[in-house]
């Protein structure tokens, strides 16, 4: 859990130190526990690292058994290059929140139809405290302000499942608000664990740490539903993650998709509504976090070394792209100004072009094949 | 440029070949706005760094060099929806891209910037099916209308026919062994296998060493050591600046950037043309209309700079909206203009799907004699194409690893191949995801593994398209809320064609046939401001005189199932003139 982005992240909260003084209303620290924890050389807190190292783990995991198979360069997986934070940087830079559009209006039913297009402030501020409500299940049905009789759960199966593992308090809010503020929002993001704070300020809104609630919350679900193929248990490689992380390899996977094609959004959508802006993006932050091993992994990303998780303009290639762990494994030898190859055109002379005038085209043009009743345009 | 007389609404593949036409043909001065950067510009040296110049007029502000360096063709680099140099945000790179609200597992591959989505493409560039103009009803002008402006848009783009290498090899003898003959026509009304017409120079056209560019060449890539042509690059998606050291319109693939756009800014130097101007980091915000007679008419356009943030408006006899297929709706919806039910609405996409062969050693070697691999970085990215007018099309695709490992084996709506029955009367060995110790295997064959991209001639249907989210706002108003699902007519079209491409895999002598059965992946998007329906045969809007719009989102349907640029082009071309005509 080190690397360059968490002396940014130290850099920031130096320059942002009215921004810490803010924060502390938030998260009940004292300055100096907040200085601390700005200034500590952390990309994220462990629940979110450790929940997104168990999805890297079950897509592009070590694979020792390849080596007699393939060869000892087929052995290491995203793990070993820190893929988690390729996903994470990607998430925390998904959707930049405009402080003009954000309005003090607390709810979507103030808005009414000729206030504009803003965005009520709430949407973007959430707090998980787990403390003091005997589960973490209680944790959300007291931010989504609902009980269980009102929810078609199943409530005792959902509490003995459900655990943020290490997570002890979640806080996002924006930075320094004002009202009459342009401009990218800041936010606050203060992550409480049992060992750790994570304070951090980040422009954009910092979604890679909720995704990971919402993901054991779904996996909470997933396991009442008994749609686990294997026995769950904690994960020693993870120790800071959650339910999601307790699962087996395939099962962390089969999880994610029940929120494509599970009903799981519908099932838990009241729940969930308090700690996403938008629930229906969910689905494709499942497509994303597919997606993101073959844009993080399989390219050149992890040649930027230490660099790899600043912003674009300040990331610097290390290692030769031909080099990397993944190309390696896939043989690529990297971009190239051009290849000696053997080619030839297929069709001597080129196609045949009459003007438009002398075209002549068949008086059934309907294809070979077309299906019965095809219009389109309903 | 002040006043002028057409705004142009975005530089993307469309809209410079309008702005050119419009100039050269009808002596007009066109002031074209675009929401991105601008790559290969003196005016923008650090174009994702620094706000730099304001406008460019002049073709000599064009450095091919400084491209060479921005587009590093490094994956990652490129590629990556968030922080890749060819994605849709602004251009100041430690912002987050522009947010489209989409509630499915699905995702939209466009490019905001100078060139638009084409500084991406595989440029190829055939023509529709004439069965699609002039047999499904959809559109108001024929496909002999379009001809004249195919045969300008293809000089003007190099358009010929692609080089087959080895991957190439391997795909014709699956299509020759299944059955399929050779098309020679750019007017296809049969089925059958073709080289693509694509817009990229000959291969090795001039090289280094006077010698023919093929495996016994070991001359340098470099323009200035005398190169031209195309130097058989896979990593077209990455930008492409091949050859280096070429000036931009010098390089061998002609996205609008390379083609259309130094085409127009030439108009400057021409006493008898009028002139062009094109302003990036602007941002339309607002179309302008006053009520005419008995109806509304444009009269410019409100924009916001995206590096200092302020707005300003400009009024133009004719605005030309060439945004997009998701920001031209937008923006019409934005700006309050009238709805009849069918703005944005009607997206198809050529509901796309992808099947995998993975091929051995002695398989290709006994096909491409000379090769030990097939090599899918060597070659264009996609050179040879199979044609169904009626049911759509196929195309052969070679792409760099992190590409490959996403759409071959991380992009699919069927779930977890470890999960996933795949019914043994279908041709295909797997399908869905692969993931773990199967993906390092698999990608561990990338040399020796190529993809079929499906292409089906999807119709559309007015429950698919743009809509303004009402959840989300960024500086430009309400996001977009885009929406995207198959009729199951479309999916009967769809496995038709996957069927077929297994089967050629299979001819060909593929180990191993992977169905990706991909999800909606918006990347040929058309129709979504469809002649017909929100636009007449003019493709002037028929609630706002004076509003045209010169992009794919014109198109009355998805072309029957190719590539759309050369047909968006070829209609930006004709609009052109018709407002020439009606107008000036």
């Amino acid at each position: 859990m080190q690397g360059n982005d968490g002396n940014q992240v130290s850099r920031r909260g130096v320059v942002k130190g009215i921004g810490g003084l803010a924060a502390l209303s938030m998260s009940n620290a004292t300055f100096e526990t907040a200085q601390a924890a700005m200034d500590a050389p952390l990309q994220s807190d462990p629940h979110t690292a450790d929940t997104y190292r168990s999805i890297v783990d079950a897509i592009v995991p070590r694979t020792p058994e390849l080596e007699n198979e393939l060869g000892p360069e087929h052995v290491p997986g995203g793990l070993d290059v820190g893929l988690e934070k390729f996903l994470i940087w990607d998430f925390n830079h998904f959707q930049e929140i405009r402080a003009e559009m954000v309005t003090e209006k607390d709810s979507l039913l103030d808005l009414s139809d000729d206030s504009g297009p803003e965005m009520p402030r709430s949407m973007f501020e959430t707090a998980v405290d787990t403390t003091g409500l005997g589960s973490d299940l209680n944790a959300i049905l007291d931010l989504a302000d609902v009980s269980l009789l009102e929810l078609d759960l199943d409530g005792e199966k959902l509490e003995e499942y459900l655990t943020f593992g290490s997570l002890v308090q979640l806080e996002i809010g924006f930075a320094d608000w004002d009202e009459t503020a342009e401009g990218p929002a800041e936010f606050e993001l203060v992550v409480e664990t049992t060992n750790e704070s994570v304070h951090r300020v980040l422009q954009n809104y910092p979604y890679a740490s909720i995704f990971t609630l919402v993901f054991d919350l779904v996996a909470a679900e997933f396991l009442t539903l008994g749609k686990n193929e294997d026995p769950v248990s904690p994960n020693e490689e993870f120790p800071g993650g959650g339910t999601f992380t307790r699962l087996s390899r395939e099962d962390r996977l089969r999880c994610l998709w029940t929120i494509v094609d599970g009903g799981a959004i519908d099932t838990l959508d009241d729940l969930l509504s308090p700690l996403v802006p938008d629930v229906g993006i969910l689905k494709y932050v499942v497509m994303a976090v597919n997606g993101l091993h073959g844009f993080g992994y399989y390219t050149e990303w992890s040649g930027y070394g230490d660099t790899k998780t600043n912003t674009p303009n300040e990331r610097k290639m290390q290692q030769d792209p031909a080099d990397v762990q993944s190309r390696q494994q896939s043989g690529y030898p990297g971009p190239a100004p051009g290849y000696a190859a053997d080619w030839r055109h297929a069709v001597p002379g080129g196609f045949k072009d009459p003007k438009a005038k002398n075209l002549n085209l068949p008086d059934d043009l309907t294809g070979d094949d077309v299906i019965d009743g095809i219009g389109g345009d309903t | 440029m002040n006043d002028p007389d057409v705004v142009v609404i975005g530089a993307g593949a469309d809209g410079p070949a309008a702005a050119s036409r419009l100039a050269r043909e009808h002596g007009l001065d066109v002031l074209i706005l675009e929401g991105g950067p601008w790559h290969g510009n003196e005016q923008w040296p650090e174009p994702h760094a620094d706000a730099g110049g304001t406008v460019s007029t002049d073709p000599d502000d064009l450095d091919g060099k400084l491209l060479d360096d921005q587009f590093t063709h490094r994956e990652a680099d490129a590629n990556d929806p968030t922080h890749g140099y060819l994605r849709v945000g602004p251009a100041d790179h430690s912002r987050a891209p522009w947010f489209r609200n989409l509630h499915q597992n699905a995702f939209i591959w466009q490019v905001g910037a100078v060139g638009g989505t084409s500084l991406h493409y595989f440029a190829n560039h055939p023509r529709a099916y004439p069965y699609a103009i002039d047999e499904q009803e959809h559109w108001p002008i024929s496909y002999e209308d379009l001809v004249p402006y195919y045969q300008l848009n293809e000089e003007v783009t190099s358009t010929q026919q692609a080089p087959m290498t080895a991957k190439e090899e391997v795909f014709i003898e699956g299509a020759t062994n299944a059955g399929y003959p050779l098309i020679d026509t750019k007017n296809v009304t049969e089925t059958g296998w073709r080289p693509q017409a694509n817009a990229v120079a000959v291969p090795g056209e001039e090289t280094a060493t006077d010698q023919p560019l093929d495996s016994n060449y070991e001359g340098s890539f470099s323009y200035d050591d005398g190169f031209r042509g195309d130097t058989l690059v896979g990593d077209h998606f990455q930008g492409s600046s091949t050859p280096i050291d070429a000036p931009v319109r010098e390089k061998a693939r002609k996205s609008a950037n390379v083609s259309w756009v130094p085409r127009a800014l030439d108009t400057n130097d021409d006493p008898e043309a009028g002139n062009v101007a094109i302003r990036p980091n602007a941002f339309v915000t607002n179309i302008e209309t006053e009520e005419g007679l008995g109806t509304m008419e444009a009269t410019g356009v409100t924009f916001r700079d995206s590096w200092s943030g302020s707005s300003q408006t400009v009024s133009a006899d004719v605005v030309v909206l060439a945004a997009g297929c998701i920001e031209s709706p937008r923006l019409w919806l934005n700006s309050g203009l009238p709805d009849d039910g069918w703005v944005g609405k009607g997206l198809t996409t050529h509901w796309f799907d992808w099947v995998v062969g993975v091929y051995d050693d002695d398989t290709v070697a006994e096909i491409n004699p000379e090769n030990e691999h097939m090599d899918p970085y060597v070659g264009q990215n996609s050179a040879v194409r199979f044609d169904k007018p009626g049911i759509g099309g196929l195309e052969d695709i070679g792409m760099s690893p992190g590409l490959v490992s996403y759409a071959d084996y991380l992009f699919t709506e069927a779930g977890y191949s470890f999960d996933t029955p795949v019914d043994p009367d279908e041709p295909w060995d797997t399908r869905g995801y692969v993931v773990g110790k199967e993906l390092k295997r698999r990608m561990s064959d990338y040399r020796q593994t190529k993809a079929l991209l499906i292409l089906t001639d999807d119709l559309p249907h007015q429950d698919n398209g743009v809509s303004l989210d009402n959840t989300f706002s960024d500086e430009h108003g309400p996001v977009p809320k885009v929406k995207y699902e198959p009729h199951p007519d479309d999916d009967a079209k769809r496995d038709e064609l996957s069927r077929i491409a297994a089967n050629i895999h299979r001819e060909a002598g593929a180990d191993h046939v992977h169905r990706c059965e991909w999800p909606p992946l918006l990347l040929h998007m058309q129709s979504t401001m469809r002649m017909g329906k929100v636009l007449d045969e003019n493709a002037e809007a028929k609630n706002v005189s004076r509003l045209f719009v010169a992009d794919h989102s014109a198109l009355a349907n998805g072309l029957g199932g190719p590539n759309p640029t050369n047909t968006g082009q070829a209609l930006a071309l004709r609009t052109a003139d018709r407002i020439g005509d009606l107008y000036f």
